[in-house]
């Protein structure tokens, strides 16, 4: 009888241990589960925020001054040659295939 | 009673003691082991449900927003995404001191409302006062440094525009709950459909795909500043239509509106589907097409349009009289108002009503971004209404919905409904038959010669390769008493290439001034038509059409490998 009261108290003191600890193992978990939620979180608003810099960065009324200093232009059908050599013909030193703004 | 109890008791209590010594024991180890069950089972009971996070939840209701899809381009570039800003709120009962707290928060913001907001503070009994929303992270810094108790902050989401204000009109706005009032900005609310959040939450639905092309946007926007400087005019408006599926590339009206900070100056209407104008010649293109499809006229029968039509107490006559017989191809070509009256009126004013309606510019139409200005018709229909509608006068329309009505002209004859939404590439259009083809071809070859000849109005639209063709048309706006005869509206309805039109091009300029461009002119072939040739030459090679030489006589046929046209797609 002695035995089995001795054996049930050490359980007792046991299982207490065990569920304490799990239970404070589990409160570690969700802790960092919080935590990394946040993270998510905050990274999504990272993310949509460089989104929203990366496309004002490549708005159109940027990117044109850029383009047209770089002499870049619209397509135009005086960039058309009939030949390789025609093509070569008009190559001079100050022409590199753009064209300026038209219509000016 | 006692006495008789007492021995009986007392008796009871000795024998029994041995024998029910081992039940009490059990009993209390019962009681025992359920007080330890108890407890047990509240630690699971607490392991699994956590003690909370310890959050309030104070002002939920209060701090309730929305979360919103991103809107891009059709190639998916961004134009609208929400990001999170920080909103500033007073916990009244927390504030020790309420003159510190105003005056030091009316040093990071000058505009403050110093009263309101002591009288806000004063209220013990609020938990909850909203100072400011929506502030960007520096400023969020500047007020975090003050260090003032009782002050906090909430993250909400806030609408960005990344573009600036790059189709402002067509974007809309959103309220301060970031919940959509106008524009694509409400069609996002009402059709497609938001978050309701607290808080920071970003939304998880695919972003809405317009159908502009943000380059071709810009360049119409760009151009039509550009025009707007060049001719001195009070504004101007644009539209770029794929004559095909309706998709609108590009829509442009010029004063332009910021959509992240909206304001609600009536100079700034959206003038291509929120008013209507009489738009004058270049509704002489329908006229012509339903003389043409009504079997009615040829382009070469011939008409007198010498004498002056006199109708009530209007007469109508020609800008630039010939004083010579015309065909109904030189009525386009010259832009003969007799001529195109007379053809009206011969059609009859219901056969060219029915035509109208037809054509979907009689009744209200809609877009996604809500419904376009309705069609402001002649009181009554007479013999002097049909003839001013023949060439735009006594009729207004929104310049989207005569575009679409336009774009099946020179279509091949089929309907066309504006989106400004994204079609997907799979979806067949369903091609409902208004015009014959025959007609839609010749209304071409009038276009295209009109831009071609040297004596055409819109020879000064030309732009080599891309075989424009169009009609110019000089409207005068209607003032108190009668027309102003210096203000107008000059517009140039185009499309291109001509040989299979893709694109429809409607630019309009308000009140152009006669300038050393225009040769002092305030005519539409000096200001609108070069216009539209500048725009087209931007946004040909942006919409994937490159300029050939074939089109241009005695050039060797020349034509840009199609398939290398730059197409770019952002995730």
């Amino acid at each position: 009888m002695r035995i089995v009261i001795l054996a049930a108290l050490l359980m007792t003191l046991a299982s207490a241990f065990v569920l304490y600890s799990s239970n404070y193992d589990t409160r570690q978990f969700e802790l960092r589960v919080a935590e990394q939620e946040r993270a998510i979180e905050k990274a999504r608003g990272d993310i949509a925020v460089l989104k929203a810099e990366r496309a004002h960065l490549a708005r159109p009324d940027r990117i044109e001054p850029l383009a047209r200093a770089l002499g870049l232009g619209p397509a135009s059908e005086k960039q058309l040659a009939s030949s390789p050599d025609d093509a070569l013909a008009r190559l001079t030193p100050d022409a590199t295939g753009s064209v300026q703004r038209k219509g000016n | 009673m006692n006495g008789n109890e007492q021995p009986r008791d007392s008796s009871a209590e000795t024998a029994p003691r041995a024998a029910n010594g081992p039940l009490r024991t059990l009993i209390a180890t019962a009681a025992m082991a359920l007080f330890f069950m108890a407890i047990g089972a509240q630690l699971v009971r607490l392991a699994l449900m956590g003690l909370g996070d310890g959050s309030i939840s104070l002002n939920e209701a209060v701090a309730q927003s929305f979360a919103r899809p991103d809107i891009v381009d059709r190639n998916g570039r961004l134009l609208a995404t929400d990001v999170e800003a920080y909103s500033l709120f007073a916990d009244p009962a927390r504030v020790i001191d309420r003159d510190e707290v105003v005056e030091k928060l009316a040093v990071v913001f000058p505009d403050l409302d110093r009263a309101a907001l002591r009288r806000d503070l004063s209220d013990r009994n609020r938990r909850f006062v909203w100072v400011r929303r929506l502030l960007s992270p520096r400023t969020a810094q500047q007020v975090h440094e003050l260090g003032l108790p009782g002050l906090d902050f909430r993250r909400e989401l806030r609408r960005a525009y990344p573009g600036g204000k790059l189709a402002g009109h067509l974007l809309g706005h959103v309220n301060i709950d970031n919940k959509g009032v106008a524009g694509i900005e409400r069609y996002v609310d009402e059709v497609v459909g938001v978050e309701s959040v607290q808080g920071a939450t970003l939304a998880e639905r695919p972003p809405v795909r317009l159908s502009i092309d943000i380059g071709v946007q810009h360049a119409v926007e760009a151009e039509l500043a550009d025009a707007v400087q060049r001719f001195e005019a009070q504004g101007a408006a644009a539209i770029v239509l794929d004559v095909g599926t309706g998709e609108v590339m590009a829509s442009a009206s010029l004063p332009t509106v910021d959509p992240g900070q909206p304001s609600t100056s009536l100079g700034n209407l959206d003038k291509v589907a929120g008013s209507t104008f009489e738009l004058g010649s270049v509704f002489k293109t329908l006229t012509i097409a339903m003389a043409l499809d009504s079997g009615l006229a040829t382009p070469e029968t011939v008409l007198d349009v010498r004498k002056e039509l006199t109708a009530g107490r209007f007469t109508i006559k020609d800008l630039h009289p010939l004083r010579r017989p015309l065909s109904v191809a030189e009525v386009f070509l010259h832009s003969s108002n007799v001529g195109s009256a007379m053809l009206a009126t011969q059609a009859g004013a219901q056969r060219f009503q029915d035509f109208l309606r037809q054509m979907q510019l009689l009744g209200p139409m809609r877009t996604e971004a809500g419904p376009i200005a309705p069609p402001q018709l002649p009181q009554r229909w007479g013999d002097v209404e049909t003839m001013t509608t023949a060439y735009g006068h006594g009729i207004a329309l929104a310049p989207l919905q005569f575009a679409a009505a336009a774009a099946s002209v020179v279509n091949g004859g089929h309907k066309v409904t504006p989106t400004f939404v994204k079609r997907p590439e799979d979806s067949g259009i369903a091609e409902i038959p208004v015009l014959s083809a025959n007609t839609s071809a010749t209304m071409r070859t009038l276009m295209r010669r009109n831009v071609a000849e040297r004596a055409g109005t819109g020879k000064r639209a030309e732009v080599a390769g891309y075989e424009v063709g169009g009609k110019t048309g000089t409207a005068e706006m209607p003032g108190v008493g009668g027309y102003r005869e210096k203000a107008v509206i000059s517009s140039f309805l185009s499309a291109f290439p001509m040989s299979k039109p893709r694109y429809l091009v409607f630019v309009l300029l308000f009140e152009p001034k006669g300038t050393t461009e225009s040769g002092g002119e305030v005519l539409a072939s000096r200001n609108a038509a070069p216009t539209a040739g500048r725009l087209i030459s931007r946004i040909g090679p942006l919409l994937g059409l490159l300029p050939t030489q074939a089109a241009i006589p005695g050039a060797p046929g020349l034509a840009f490998d199609a398939s290398s046209a730059a197409k770019y797609e952002t995730r």
